[in-house]
């Protein structure tokens, strides 16, 4: 007992217990010291943070973070343990996980394990005792960069040298990593949600579903509303998928910088005007792309659940989940139609300007017509969603899935329904009445009792 | 949708004194509500009865009623000033209830008011019970399963549905008589059949029990447009069964998981749009059941709460202020994020800290009283703590409770086994959370603890580590506890005083020691979204963190104001307001201002007051760390009540800048020998005293000072133990009971001035000379609290020759005390000799409605006098104007909320809060007080008259007033008689307990409207108590001195005439500095 050193000896005697050192060294050789809390080794990764203060089991398990080191913003992490419904892959792919205080004893009627278990099963490493906020303060001045976290290697200088030969994040393909190897039908629906969640509608529709690293809880969504969902790789060829004859095809969204997805993207290309089309996050970057938009790195992303969007075409704010570290330019996808803009004809750098104006701009896209922008984020004016006029086609940048995060733009996926049925105002919805849809709150809606 | 520019006026209602349950957050609610409003160019005018509060501060409004908040009252403002709209969510229940009976009247309909920011219907699903659950039903949201059985059968197909446990409740009963919890067939069968049988209408409710279920609440705002966010969850430590004002809450929630949460989210949203909240801030609970998640929702409030000041604390969202310009027409994406200028303040705050609140309680006070707690409010103030973690958190906030702890480590309860703690445990009490601690540290198992007090698991688990860690710490010396062990102990909140008394050593010593480590605090900001983008707001917190300080400090010149903590009764929110003056005060003068406190009730802690806000407890190491970083050139102790005042001397000699009055000066003031030394040479009488430890001294003391004797411990706050003696027996008693209430320390005796006139004065002085701010003469003779006291301003019945002696008495004190600010002093005058009872140099309960009645804000000068100016340059009013009004405060008295205790008001103070009414004559001042505490003043009817001996020579005269009133009057044995002699037709009743027609039974059967009761002493006392309580429950006007009977039998006259005048403080003397 003597032996062990007074701060070793406090430890033991908590939930704590003692844990092995660990590091975080920032390419700028900025050092964070800490403990170990998950499994034990060394990665690399693009540090990057999360600002929702509840489902962190959902943000490390969302395959749109492979080749990431997350930061959670909220300092304890693992207080209600883990559910594995709760997941979106049964296989987490981030790069590591940084968090300012790790919970050993959780507690909550759904866990069935504590998250260090999760971790270490998965040989997901993780470092606690970061001054998280402070890390956090550095990444949002110095903006995203790569980082490296290690329980074995406790030296910073050589950690920057690993570092240094690692492979960058910009312009790799991630989206191969994650996605699946062949295709495959998607039919499970949590048992453990069924106290929150309505019973599914009956099948309406087939959709083929890109998986560039799709989050169960989209796919999850598509069946709730009626869709027989088929997961295709995400280099599918557009002849395949329409082979296939479905009703919608499904982008989803993905890990990493969409310029290195050219596998997906130019098949989407294929497909546009054929069959309805429905993008979120990477599948929005994919039309973009498919559009001939340009993509921008940004500073250091949005990854949260707080992140306010307007609609455009029905002035309302949706608060949003979003994750994404790379955002499509407008501007890029031609120039205004100034007639279906409320008369203006140059761009603006800060979308907001349109949220003022209270007008859902149209441009003039070379390759598929019309694209209106349908919304726009109102922390910092980027686009957040736009809308095919001449062919069946919509996307936005954020979760409507949300998982974790609000529900607010589930909606989102009755559009999506809307578009495979023809109708043309898909987007237009009172989320204060499409928001409770799907939720079960334990008792009997009265007007479902009337209708029986 | 942009401002609403077919609105010009907006009438605001704010919510009157503070009660138990609606306190001075409403002040803080109501205080952002105006300053917004008239920024935007609105014209605003308030009604709020309460002079302590900064939003009646006539620049905050264009208009200030400092009336009554009854429909009569408001009607009449709104006559006058035909505003073009009502505001009414600001200002609490009372404020709603006002505009709703306003609104059922037609009133505003006839005036074309616009009720904004809510509408009635809105308001009446939110409320009423059988509207709120259709609307539930509706949307398929869960209520509490219940069913009313007129038989036992009835009950058992009921149970049958939803299962046992079941909560019975037989309508209409005395006083809830029949009730119960059945926890099985047998149970059930016994109690409904007992109910039905008590019940007037053979009926029993049958309710599924959701005690010991998780509570959680959500704050959620709406725009017209239909947007909607949830500013804040919060979760409640204290499970169902207790008031979440009563709960400790922690923000935001900690044990759901994201679908749980999201569900909640999306139903309290729904609730909103169901209900027809149109804009503001609601607050929304809701029950789960900690085994299947199953959730329930209890209820929601359709306007700003006393939880959405918690929240707007928590997140730095300042819900009452974006709900006033909601109101007034803009969407949630038109106004701007306050704390990031960058943002839209349509977005969920992300928080990077945990929070945690814990209620004050003051139980003590109310002997007799159940101290269950349940869902009926008791607690009178609260501390918030901010940290990274729960464990930092709660550390902070116990230390924070100002209530001896110095954190989680309890020594209370070292004498009790196991088996006796956990028996406590099982009744929730304020003092269970302290048990808790004590019993982990005693080796009760958690689960035991969950067990016994239905507290999430996880809770119980950060608590028990933080007592592991006390337990090791408390297993070392301190030289064995190295930098980073000495970290770790920190990062578990625990207190440099804890350490010390667990490693056997000094608080000042163990501080010395850590800096020594290099283990330093850092500071870290509330920014409303974790640090993702930056803010210029000041509003910080310690913890001990690796990473960089978020505290930049300018060249400005910087003051650091210490606040007053939680609220208590004796310490409430007349301290805040002169910390806030004093800020604001300076900030005009060009520092930069520091504010420190830890009650979220208050506008001191709004992040807008003061140009840099510590949300940290008051306490020696908490304000040194501050000071660490900021290095104030000066800081002030004096305005914050006792809490800061405490830290004086510790302050000074660990070389802190303190301004004002010396700690020197205070010691001199504080110290009765010292004091009464200095009154000596002075020539100033005071009473006689003396001091005993033990029953044979004291009674030595009182054969030389004589009988009545006025008692109490030292080392004691607020008058708690205080006690008036009027023979050897009593003080045998209270002898015994003293020694209960502070064994270590000896016994006070005062020579009672019984009968005596009660002054108060509130001075400045700056060393040099000395300005009398106000001399307030108070109503209820000596004997009665200060606080407890009604009081006028000017006097009503002191000549002006003695006012000008008591201004002579206090500038000599001022003086010679060396007082830089404010002083108090309390006179007695007995047989023309005005004695002096006490002095205090510092900010006194009174000062904010002294200012309020004379125009001369006091605590502002205060502040400048400390900072070196001097009253000679200030150009002040002359002291002995006779102004044409007449201002009273009236204490409002708690005794609704602790049944059993006796509403006698004595030298113990009791009350909440204070209301204040101005009128051009006293008895009508008078009476707008009563009217603002909601007493409907009785117009006819029996009159129940029982004096005590003392009173019998001194009633008649108001005896025979309240017959001339058209009141018949009912009495007991010799006051009857007494009545009788003076020729005053009476009818004689039984007492309590004589035969049938005793007077209890008048008062059940109604028929008594008005009652004057005077006790003394113990014997009489037995009797009245019940009579009392009885006039409590049945709420009958009553009135337990003569001095007050006095005052309400001139103002029912003067009333009955003609009704007062409403007047607006800008149309009286207003000083401009």
């Amino acid at each position: 007992m003597l032996s062990l050193k007074a701060n070793e000896r406090i430890l033991a005697a908590t939930s704590k217990g003692t844990a092995a050192p660990a590091i975080l060294v920032l390419e700028d050789g900025s050092v964070y010291r800490g403990t170990s809390c998950g499994a034990c080794g060394t990665r690399t990764g693009e540090i990057c943070f999360n600002t929702s203060l509840v489902g962190y089991l959902e943000v490390i398990s969302d395959p749109s973070y492979a080749g990431q080191i997350v930061t959670m913003t909220y300092p304890q992490i693992g207080n209600y343990g883990v559910n594995l419904d709760d997941v979106q892959r049964d296989v987490p792919h981030l790069s590591g996980l940084v968090v300012h205080d790790m919970c050993e004893t959780p507690s909550s009627w759904r866990n069935v394990e504590g998250l260090p278990d999760y971790l270490r099963e998965h040989d997901i490493v993780a470092i606690e005792g970061v001054d998280t906020r402070d890390l956090v303060r550095h990444v949002r001045e110095a903006g995203a960069m790569q980082a490296i976290l290690s329980t074995e290697e406790l030296s910073s200088e050589r950690l920057l040298a690993q570092l240094a030969e690692s492979e960058a994040f910009v312009g790799v393909n991630q989206v191969e990593r994650v996605s699946c190897a062949e295709e495959h039908a998607f039919e499970d629906l949590p048992a453990s949600h069924a106290f929150a969640k309505e019973a599914p509608k009956s099948t309406e529709r087939n959709v083929i579903a890109y998986d560039c690293g799709a989050k169960d809880a989209i796919l999850q969504d598509l069946i709730r509303r009626g869709c027989a969902v088929t997961v295709v790789p995400w280099n599918t060829s557009a002849d395949e998928v329409l082979a296939l004859s479905p009703d919608g095809v499904f982008l989803s969204n993905g890990p990493g910088d969409p310029d290195a997805v050219e596998g997906t993207y130019r098949q989407v290309e294929q497909l546009m005007g054929k069959v309805p089309i429905f993008g979120i996050c990477l599948g929005h970057q994919m039309l973009s792309k498919a559009a001939g938009a340009s993509i921008e790195k940004l500073k250091y992303g949005h990854r949260g659940g707080n992140q306010p969007v307007m609609n455009l075409i029905t002035g309302r704010v949706e608060i949003t989940a979003q994750n994404h570290g790379f955002g499509q330019i407008f501007s890029s996808l031609g120039p205004l139609v100034p007639e279906l803009s409320g008369g203006k004809a140059e761009h603006f750098d800060d979308l907001r300007s349109w949220v003022s104006l209270r007008v859902a701009p149209v441009v003039k896209n070379d390759l598929f017509g019309r694209i209106r922008l349908t919304h726009v984020n109102l922390n910092d004016g980027t686009p957040e969603g736009m809308q095919f006029i001449d062919i069946p086609a919509f996307s936005v940048q954020y979760h409507p899935e949300a998982s974790p995060g609000p529900a607010d733009s589930e909606y989102l996926f009755d559009a999506f329904m809307g578009l495979m049925a023809g109708e043309d105002d898909y987007l237009a919805c009172d989320i204060a009445q499409s928001r409770t849809q799907g939720w079960d709150f334990g008792a009997e809606r009265s007007n479902d009792a009337k209708a029986r | 949708m942009p401002r609403r520019d077919d609105i010009k006026s907006i009438l605001v209602i704010g919510s009157g004194p503070i009660v138990i349950g609606q306190a001075c957050e409403f002040d803080y609610s109501g205080a952002q509500a105006c300053k917004v409003l008239k920024e935007d160019g609105f014209r605003v005018i308030l009604v709020n009865s309460n002079p302590a509060t900064i939003m009646t501060d006539p620049v905050l409004a264009d208009r200030t009623y400092v009336e009554p908040i009854t429909p009569d009252f408001v009607e009449r403002i709104l006559r006058l000033e035909k505003p073009d709209a009502i505001l009414p969510t600001l200002g609490g229940q009372t404020g709603l209830n006002v505009a709703v009976d306003l609104a059922q009247s037609g009133v505003l309909d006839e005036l074309g008011v616009e009720m904004i920011g809510c509408d009635l219907e809105a308001i009446e699903r939110g409320e009423d019970r059988k509207l709120f659950n259709e609307c539930m039903v509706e949307l398929g949201i869960e209520t509490a399963r219940s069913g009313y059985a007129y038989s036992v059968e009835d009950a058992l197909r009921i149970v049958d549905e939803i299962g046992y446990p079941v909560v019975l409740r037989p309508s209409f009963t005395l006083g809830g008589a029949g009730g119960g919890i059945a926890h099985d067939e047998e149970e059930l069968v016994r109690i409904v059949s007992q109910g039905i049988e008590l019940s007037q209408t053979g009926e029993v409710l049958v309710e599924e029990s959701i005690e010991g279920w998780k509570e959680f609440e959500m704050e959620v705002m709406r725009d017209a447009a239909g947007n909607g966010i949830i500013v804040c969850s919060i979760e409640n430590l204290d499970p169902m069964g207790i008031h979440t004002g009563d709960s400790i809450t922690v923000a935001p929630a900690q044990t759901l998981t994201d679908i749980e949460y999201q569900r909640m989210r999306v139903a309290s949203l729904a609730v909103l749009e169901k209900v027809g909240v149109e804009t503001g801030g609601s607050n929304v609970q809701f029950a789960l059941d900690p085994r299947t998640g199953r959730m329930i929702i209890i209820e929601m409030n359709p306007r700003v709460s006393r939880s959405s000041a918690l929240a707007s604390k928590a997140t730095g969202f300042p819900i009452a202020k974006v709900a006033a310009q909601l109101a007034v027409g803009y969407t949630l994406d038109e106004i701007q994020n306050d704390i990031t200028h960058a943002t839209p303040a349509c977005f969920e705050p992300s928080i990077d800290y945990c929070v945690v609140k814990i209620p004050r309680f003051a139980f003590e006070k109310f002997k007799d009283s159940d101290d269950t707690l349940s869902t009926r409010m008791r607690a009178v103030g609260e501390v918030m703590a901010i940290g990274r973690t729960f464990e930092e958190s709660f550390s902070k906030a116990m230390r924070s409770m100002e209530d001896g702890h110095i954190g989680a480590l309890i020594h209370d309860y070292d004498d009790l086994t196991k088996e006796e703690l956990e028996e406590r445990l099982s009744r929730p009490t304020p003092e269970r959370i302290a048990i808790i601690c004590a019993a982990l540290a005693q080796g009760v198992s958690p689960e035991r603890i969950c067990s016994l007090t239905s507290i999430d698991r996880f809770f119980i688990d950060r608590i028990a580590d933080i007592v592991s860690v006390e337990r090791v710490v408390g297993e070392m010396q301190l030289m064995d506890i190295d930098a980073e062990a000495m970290r770790t102990i920190k990062r578990f909140g625990i207190s440099d005083a804890e350490i010390a008394s667990l490693v056997g050593s000094d608080e000042r010593f163990v501080r010395a020691y850590r800096l020594g480590l290099g283990v330093k605090p850092v500071f870290k900001t509330v920014d409303t979204c974790a640090a993702e983008f930056a803010s210029s707001t000041e509003y910080h917190y310690k913890t001990y963190e690796d990473g960089a300080n978020e505290v930049s400090t300018g060249d400005k010149k910087r003051i650091m104001i210490l606040g007053a903590g939680p609220n208590r009764i004796g310490q409430g929110i007349e301290f805040d307001y002169c910390c806030v003056h004093a800020s604001y005060a300076l900030s005009d003068a060009g520092y930069e201002t520091i504010m420190v406190n830890c009650n979220p009730e208050t506008v001191s802690t709004d992040y807008d007051t003061s140009d840099k806000l510590y949300f940290e407890p008051l306490t020696f190491e908490d304000v040194m760390d501050i000071v660490d970083v900021e290095h104030p050139d000066g800081v002030i102790v004096t305005l914050g009540g006792q809490t800061p005042l405490k830290l004086a001397r510790l302050l000074e000699e660990a070389g802190v800048p303190i301004i004002g009055t010396s700690p020197e000066s205070i010691d001199l003031a504080e110290d009765r020998d010292r004091f009464a030394a200095l009154l000596d040479v002075l020539d100033i009488a005071y009473p006689a005293s003396g001091m005993a430890s033990t029953l044979e001294e004291a009674q030595i003391v009182a054969g030389k000072i004589g009988y009545p004797l006025l008692v109490r411990p030292s080392y004691v706050l607020g008058g708690r133990g205080m006690a008036i003696v009027y023979d050897g027996g009593q003080l045998e008693r209270y002898m015994e009971s003293a020694a209960r209430v502070s064994p270590d320390h000896p016994v006070y005796l005062d020579r009672f001035l019984e009968g005596a006139v009660e002054l108060d004065l509130d001075a400045l002085c700056d060393g040099e000379s000395v300005y009398v701010g106000g001399i307030l003469e108070h109503i209820e003779m000596a004997g009665i609290h200060s606080g407890d006291s009604a009081c006028c301003i000017p006097p009503f019945a002191l000549p002006d020759s003695i006012q000008a002696r008591l201004r002579k008495i206090a500038k000599e004190l001022a003086l010679s005390l060396g007082v830089k600010g404010l002083l108090n002093i309390q006179f007695a005058i007995k047989d023309s000799i005005i004695y002096v009872i006490e002095a205090n140099p510092r900010a006194s309960r009174t000062v904010p409605f002294v200012s309020k009645a004379t125009g001369v804000p006091l605590a502002k000068l205060a502040a400048r006098i400390m900072v070196g100016e001097k009253l000679a340059d200030m150009g002040l009013p002359c002291e002995e104007r006779h102004p044409d009004y007449y201002c009273v405060k009236e204490a409002v008295m708690p005794w609704g909320r602790f049944p059993g205790s006796d509403i006698v008001l004595g030298p113990e103070m009791r009350s909440t809060g204070e209301v204040m009414g101005i009128a051009r004559n006293f008895p009508s001042a008078y009476m707008k007080t009563q009217v603002a505490i909601d007493y409907e003043t009785p117009k006819g009817g029996c009159a129940f008259i029982s004096v005590n001996d003392r009173d019998k020579r001194n009633f008649i005269s108001i005896a025979r007033d309240i017959a001339r009133l058209g009141f018949d009057i009912l009495a007991t044995g010799g006051t009857a008689q007494a009545l009788r002699a003076a020729g005053l037709p009476c009818e004689e009743v039984g007492k309590i307990y004589q035969g049938s027609d005793t007077v209890m039974d008048r008062i059940a059967k109604g028929e008594i409207t008005l009652i004057l009761n005077t006790p003394l002493g113990s014997t009489t006392r037995d009797d009245g108590y019940y009579l009392r309580a009885a006039a409590v429950r049945h709420g009958i006007t009553y009135m337990t001195t003569l001095a007050a009977a006095q005052a309400m039998v001139a103002g029912m006259e003067v009333m009955r005439e003609a009704q007062p005048d409403i007047i607006a403080l800008q149309d009286l003397p207003q000083w401009e500095g």
